[in-house]
């Protein structure tokens, strides 16, 4: 690559200046909204859209302390570990199955799954309630992990299988000439090489724990105390006065983990995304 | 593949570790597919919502029990019907006639691909086969097919919105996601992991927070007129008119999304050989041939996933655009906003207790999407060697 001229490095940091301008800031505004007092969004004082001017900790004291957001804090936590562990382990299993046997069936059930992509989810709500209230699991956090695990199933299983598929078998097949099961083998040899894509896996499975609202408003009805993170945020937000102030410091807290979790894997991302078979 | 287990072994092995997977995937994706292709033949509603004695031997006119609809497919029909009158058909028709050249054009190059060893230059066939759809549209009045079809419901409204709802956006998040990458990836560029751990921002933040603050930035009072006050400029108010609510929404979506089309080209980029740039340099190609003869055509078939993909989830976005417009503005009793999408559309239908006809709605884009899917990916080889 040759060297950029003085001219087009500057331009290439500007766009990079702008960009990130553009992607902090509803952020930052948050974040200032957070430590204003008086509960509002809206402020007419230039300065105060830019850095903060007074700083108040109440929201976060009252959030914290005098809130049941601490309990809504543990079930959210709960919830997406669980859904996180149950995902990596059910679409290992499933990917491992689909990448390295040749079956009847084996295509069809790859096309199904990316068939059920397809289907509209908002629509499932009823036929899920109907499903998790015989198995008993109805208005548990266990039937939200169970409902959260199979539906990005479909996704992690073919990122997944599409990672496999790159690991060439013969490494494998050098340890079973050494007297390994294919499964030893796998777990062995594929597995820590396929580091990036189970990464990839657990923040999917994280993400869908963390961050869904509506199936959650709707399994855990009317007990707040089961309640997780978006479901009692958006309560907040949903009050006849919002207050703001409040909400705003939610969703920095709501937001810390999950940033956490997305940059400290964020190398991981660009190898361990596969879409669906091409690595590039 | 795995050669050491052969018969009944193998398949007890297969099914053990498949087994989890499709048991989970069948009880909440699939059954729930299977439920509303059920509903959809009855006519479940506000006054029809319990389940008729026996399901076999029912009428429809039983208050508040649902029963199977005569003829079986009257949802569809209701959905469809107006869609298909000779004067419709037509129309069609002459919608169809606009991808002629397109598709043309997509073949034509293929073949010149194929024939011969160095890439030919293809760009203007591209801009012609446009030109011709223009052409198309001018002389056979498509302005009018189009409105003709608009009359006969919400069905078509709806689809047509989403559809340019999904070509309003993907341009952009391939525009700004690349140019972020390229970027990104020129080696030149200082403190890269921090430039790229701040723009991933968008990603991380969970939607419906966002889309809370983002719907506050678009109030007239709101924090984008502010900004545009700063200049002397008089914003509209964003969210109550058709267009500027449209492209409010387009705008929130391009937001959330190129983060994940930086990623993916950022990642495809790094997996361009050096060396295919090395002789680029030495024969002296400018920066433009370099990207238009090398990068892109070495992108292609890590985007072209991408984009279908990306397109699909566009296609269903709900979450955001619902917590920020509800679908509006309002265009009149009955009748769809300006930012009622598909989702938006059926979750309203389902919400109004209209379940029979909603459920038929979702039928009739999950097969829509699901033929898209499977097109695309033949045009795109995604599965190219992932089912073989």
């Amino acid at each position: 690559m040759r060297k950029p001229t003085t001219f087009s490095l500057i331009l290439m940091y500007a766009v990079l200046v702008i960009a990130v301008l553009i992607a902090v800031y509803p952020v930052w505004f948050t974040a200032l909204a957070s430590v204003r007092p008086g509960q509002r969004l809206l402020t007419t004082k230039l300065v105060s859209m830019f850095v903060p001017t007074e700083i108040t900790w109440d929201n976060f004291n009252q959030l914290l302390f005098e809130n049941a957001f601490p309990l809504w804090l543990k079930n959210s936590l709960f919830v997406a570990g669980l859904t996180t562990i149950f995902c990596v382990s059910l679409a290992t299993s499933g990917a491992f199955a689909f990448s390295r046997f040749k079956f009847v069936g084996r295509e069809a059930l790859l096309i199904l799954f990316l068939a059920i992509n397809a289907f509209p989810g908002i629509l499932s709500l009823i036929p899920i309630t109907q499903i998790l209230r015989t198995l008993g699991l109805f208005g548990t956090h266990w039937g939200l992990i169970f409902a959260y695990s199979a539906g990005t199933l479909v996704f992690t299983t073919w990122n997944l299988k599409g990672y496999f598929d790159t690991i060439p078998i013969d490494l494998e097949e050098a340890a079973m000439i050494d007297g390994a099961s294919p499964i030893q083998a796998f777990i062995q040899i594929a597995l820590p090489l396929a580091r990036p894509a189970l990464a990839v896996t657990a923040l999917f499975g994280f993400l869908a724990g963390w961050n869904e609202y509506i199936m959650a408003l709707v399994m855990l009805p009317g007990k707040e105390n089961m309640w997780t993170l978006p479901v009692g945020l958006v309560s907040l937000a949903g009050s006849h006065s919002v207050p703001w102030g409040l909400f705003a410091a939610g969703a920095l807290l709501i937001s810390v983990p999950t940033l956490i979790v997305f940059l400290s894997m964020q190398s991981y991302l660009e190898s361990g995304l596969t879409v669906g078979g091409v690595k590039g | 593949m795995s050669t050491s287990y052969k018969g009944w072994k193998k398949a007890a092995i297969v099914l053990l570790f498949i087994l989890p997977t499709l048991v989970s995937v069948t009880l909440i994706s699939l059954y729930p597919i299977f439920y509303n292709v059920y509903i959809s033949l009855t006519n479940r509603s506000r006054f029809h919502y319990a389940p008729p004695d026996n399901i076999w031997n029912c009428t429809t006119d039983v208050m508040g029990k649902y029963c199977f609809q005569s003829p079986l497919l009257a949802n569809y029909a209701d959905l469809f019907g107006p869609l298909v009158t000779p004067e419709s058909l037509v129309s069609w028709f002459k919608l169809l006639l606009l991808l002629v050249p397109i598709v043309a054009v997509y073949y034509l190059e293929r073949r010149a691909r194929r024939k011969s060893l160095s890439k030919p230059e293809t760009w203007w066939w591209w801009l012609l086969g446009l030109l011709g759809s223009g052409l198309i549209w001018v002389v056979l009045d498509v302005n009018a097919a189009i409105e003709q079809l608009m009359n006969t419901g919400d069905f078509f409204i709806v689809m047509f919105r989403t559809f340019l709802y999904v070509l309003a956006c993907m341009p952009f998040f391939v525009f700004f996601g690349g140019l972020l990458a390229l970027i990104l990836n020129n080696k030149y560029i200082k403190a890269k992991g921090a430039w790229r751990t701040i723009l991933i921002l968008p990603w991380a933040v969970p939607n419906y927070i966002t889309a809370e603050i983002w719907k506050f930035f678009f109030q007239e009072q709101g924090t984008i007129n502010q900004l545009l006050g700063l200049v002397g400029l008089t914003g509209p108010a964003w969210l109550q008119s058709d267009l500027t609510a449209f492209i409010a929404v387009v705008i929130i979506n391009i937001w959330l999304s190129y983060p994940f089309f930086m990623t993916i080209i950022l990642g495809a980029l790094q997996a361009i050989p050096q060396d295919q740039y090395e002789a680029a340099d030495v024969d002296g190609a400018t920066w433009w041939q370099t990207l238009t003869r090398i990068t892109i055509p070495l992108l292609r078939p890590a985007v072209m996933p991408a984009i279908v993909l990306s397109s699909i989830t566009t296609f269903q976005m709900f979450n955001t655009v619902w917590l920020v417009t509800n679908g509006g503005p309002i265009r009149g009793a009955g009748k769809p906003g300006a930012t009622e999408f598909v989702m938006i559309h059926a979750y309203k239908m389902f919400r109004t207790d209209n379940y029979s006809a909603s459920g038929a709605y979702a039928v009739v884009v999950f097969l829509l999407l699901f033929a898209a899917t499977m097109i695309s990916l033949q045009m795109t080889n995604i599965t190219k060697g992932a089912t073989e």
